[in-house]
């Protein structure tokens, strides 16, 4: 079925038209993750700093600010990535109706879908790049680590993108958004070693955090600071999350659109 | 069955053959066949939830039938609606405008998934802006445009690539009168380009007006075809008679008498007047009733004749 067919230029055209929405107020777009992580870093590093000092991560000593450094990296992957592929492809399908009207012009409905997820991705992407510029600015992250991370930050985008359309496709009201915000993104915000080490939690909350996607992705970019021993199962667990939400969001957006 | 109307046929565009359409155990769309020919307006007429909007999907793509096809040139629509769509336009119903974008925005963004980018882009946008009157207010917001304004810029969006059929669902729902006359000029236009238009509508004056051929749906199945003056005289004649504060059983007898029809009509009755002339008239006003008006019958009287129903 060439519905379920793709080109590069249909795809393009389709994350062409939501840059050049972001485009139009592009300023207002880049001060949260320019901003956060920034007010982040201050509040936490040094407010919390002075009282931690020191924490032991991989065996060895980091500071504080260089420990949650790569967490605000990840931190806004997640949310941007997610609440892109949530709240506006949600609103896209069901208010704008810009989905519908993309299937008027000669686009398949893999290259609409394709389309979001690529421009949710990359508004992780932003807000994960202008995090770790901020962090390198900072000196916390060096510019090599950075550069180096840059295919973790694109997993994630994809991984919490995916997350987010399939949310868009789940729910019927815009605000039942709200309960997997509840229930999984605030978890991962707070639970998955962002501010502290996962080892200060209880087992059985550790374990819970563990398989928790932020948390693999938390580890991997705290690379430079030493990588856990299963950091492959880690990777994988990320690949195999991707790949199973993009199918989960193709197969409940698909029936909104093509009756 | 398919059927072709050969009289008026160019060049047909467009085939659609046994499209069959159910929602779980509801049928919405039953055995419709039609052609579409270039340079014609052909309608489909019917009340709400009688199916119009399902076939238009199916005619690009967005409805998969469960049975039967659409052909488009040598492309099958339901496997390859992507090709399909890029020589056809399509006016959805619901208002899909991008509000994140000005008027001129709209078309020029909408270009890209046709290929169309920078001057060429820009060229085409300026003409169709042109062409449906929008020239000045380009830089608008979606938002800040009338309701009229809106429905011209959507037919200017599925012109972008120069279709070889337009389809158009109801596309002047909601429209003050002077709204809809400019937007009937623009189809009237396309016909005489030699597009094939596919007008959805429930105004029997749009269809009357419009369209060269008519498919009548009711229920999800086709009920007649024809031209309109085909359908009218084929089901009603010429006249009918409209008539109030007259029993009913009164009517049924004087209409079996003269070999005509009688149905419920608002508070009252209509009849048709027989072609050859009787003296049905003078026994009506015999009847004193509170009203009686003979007028020209319409596409109106048609669907109530076929249906028993108004179409609303």
């Amino acid at each position: 079925m060439k519905r379920l067919s793709a080109t590069p230029w249909g795809v393009y055209s389709v994350w062409h038209r939501h840059a050049k929405v972001y485009q139009r107020t592009w300023l207002v777009n880049c001060l949260p993750p320019i901003s956060e992580p920034i007010i982040y870093l201050i509040a936490f590093g040094f407010g919390l700093s002075p009282l931690v000092g020191e924490i032991t991560y991989a065996g060895q000593q980091v500071s504080y600010l260089q420990f949650i450094a790569p967490a605000m990296i990840a931190i806004g992957v997640l949310f941007q990535s997610f609440f892109e592929g949530g709240y506006s492809s949600f609103i896209r399908l069901n208010f704008q109706k810009t989905w519908q009207a993309l299937l008027t012009a000669p686009l398949s409905f893999i290259e609409v879908f394709l389309g979001d997820w690529f421009w949710a991705a990359t508004k992780g992407m932003i807000a994960g790049g202008l995090t770790g510029l901020v962090a390198v600015i900072w000196g916390l992250y060096s510019p090599l680590n950075l550069l180096l991370s840059l295919p973790l930050m694109l997993l994630g985008s994809l991984l919490f993108g995916a997350m987010g359309l399939f949310t868009a496709g789940s729910v019927r009201q815009i605000d039942q958004i709200k309960i997997p915000i509840f229930l999984l993104i605030v978890p991962m915000f707070t639970l998955c070693g962002t501010y502290f080490p996962r080892e200060t939690l209880p087992p059985f909350l550790h374990a819970i955090a563990t398989v928790l996607p932020l948390s693999s992705l938390i580890d991997l970019l705290r690379w430079n600071l030493g990588l856990q021993p299963y950091w492959w199962l880690q990777l994988l667990w990320l690949i195999m999350l991707m790949l199973i939400f993009v199918s989960l969001a193709v197969r409940k957006i698909y029936p909104h659109l093509i009756k | 069955m398919l059927s072709f109307n050969s009289a008026r046929t160019t060049a047909t565009a467009l085939i659609a053959y046994d499209l069959c359409k159910q929602y779980g155990e509801i049928p919405v769309v039953q055995d419709v066949s039609f052609t579409l020919n270039f340079g014609e307006v052909l309608g489909l007429l019917g009340p709400n939830g009688a199916g119009k909007t399902t076939i238009v999907g199916m005619l690009y793509g967005a409805v998969t039938p469960n049975r039967g096809f659409v052909q488009f040139g040598s492309i099958q629509v339901q496997s390859d609606g992507r090709t399909a769509r890029s020589k056809m336009g399509i006016v959805t119903q619901e208002d899909n405008l991008d509000p994140d974008f000005s008027v001129f925005e709209n078309l020029l963004h909408f270009a890209h998934h046709y290929h169309l980018v920078g001057k060429t882009a820009r060229k085409r946008v300026g003409e169709l802006l042109a062409r449906v009157d929008l020239e000045e207010h380009a830089q608008k917001r979606v938002d800040e445009l009338s309701g009229g304004m809106k429905r011209r810029l959507v037919l200017a969006r599925a012109l972008i690539n120069h279709p070889q059929v337009v389809f158009l669902d109801e596309p002047t729902t909601g429209l003050d009168p002077d709204a809809r006359q400019e937007f009937w000029k623009l189809v009237i236009d396309l016909k005489q380009q030699g597009c094939g238009v596919l007008l959805t509508t429930h105004y029997m004056d749009e269809a009357q007006r419009l369209c060269d051929r008519l498919l009548l749906l009711q229920q999800g199945q086709m009920i007649d075809q024809g031209t309109p003056i085909e359908l009218i005289d084929r089901t009603i004649g010429k006249e009918v008679v409209e008539i109030e504060g007259v029993d009913e059983a009164r009517l049924q007898a004087l209409a079996t008498q003269f070999d005509t029809w009688c149905r419920p009509f608002g508070s009252g009755y209509l009849l048709a007047l027989p072609t050859i002339p009787t003296p049905l008239w003078d026994h009506l006003v015999a009847t004193e009733p509170q009203r009686l008006t003979r007028r020209r019958a319409n596409l109106e009287d048609v669907f109530l004749r076929l249906t028993g129903k108004v179409l609303e």
